[in-house]
């Protein structure tokens, strides 16, 4: 795949270290970071981890993703990880405040088609944290739960739960 | 289809929110609680008992419960 990637009214890049104060905007905010692990509000620390993860980016251990509205104002984040001989994980997702509802849906559908050019018979395992009721609601509609701590709920999904998670969120935007 | 318990079943979808304000005209992205996740959970709460599936511009023209539950009953006719 190629990047800037351009799909459903959004672009799609890889995150460089000049992201970084966005990254860290999206991340210290209270409400909408609350169910990410905690992200301490120090741009060097953020540049240094960006620098960091370019080196696994580098090596396809992960990939770390920016969106971008068509005025290429950046407007949320997401990324895999984990990658391994079979399975990947996705998450870090978070939105701008205020922006439309459906860009998240819009990213989610970008991951399926990075992950089917990218990461061919790779499965999506995810976690989702207990309290966070209404992603739990949603993932539990494709995804099956395949254990628990006190936490997080672990998931998969398979090739015919991606297929219907993807018409389905396709059929709303 | 009957709005009150339309209402009801849509404020369900919030788990933070005190909805027992909840009427058919109240504004419903007008609060801390409406995201993304909120509008895929209506969504998938339509479709499952009403068998009808919003799309991103329904949710998006619409700003009342009411409009909502109008949309739901004319696509279900």
């Amino acid at each position: 795949m190629q990047f800037p990637f351009h799909k459903f009214g959004l672009i799609f890049r890889l995150v460089e270290e000049g992201d970084a104060e966005f990254i860290l905007s999206l991340r210290t905010d209270k409400v909408h970071a609350r169910y990410l692990s905690p992200t301490d509000n120090d741009l060097q620390k953020q540049i240094d981890w960006i620098r960091e993860y370019k080196k696994r980016e580098e090596k396809r251990e992960e990939f770390y993703f920016l969106f971008a509205n068509e005025d290429n104002e950046p407007v949320g984040v997401v990324r895999v990880y984990d990658i391994k001989d079979d399975t990947y994980t996705n998450g870090s997702w978070i939105v701008k405040p205020g922006c439309d509802e459906f860009i998240s849906i819009k990213s989610d559908l970008f991951l399926s088609e990075f992950a089917a050019t990218e990461l061919k018979n790779k499965r999506c395992v995810f976690d989702v944290r207990k309290d966070n009721k209404k992603a739990l609601r949603f993932h539990k509609m494709f995804a099956r739960v395949t254990g628990e701590d006190e936490l997080n709920y672990y998931f998969t999904i398979d090739e015919d739960g991606a297929k219907r998670k993807n018409e389905f969120l396709t059929s709303i935007i | 289809m009957n709005i009150e318990k339309f209402v009801s079943e849509f404020a369900d979808q919030f788990d933070d929110l005190d909805t027992s304000a909840f009427t058919p005209e109240t504004l419903f992205k007008e609060n801390d609680e409406w995201s993304s996740m909120t509008a895929l959970s209506v969504i998938a709460m339509v479709d499952d008992s009403y068998a009808v599936r919003l799309t991103g511009d329904d949710i998006r023209n619409s700003k009342t419960i009411q409009q909502i539950y109008d949309i739901v009953l004319a696509k279900s006719n």
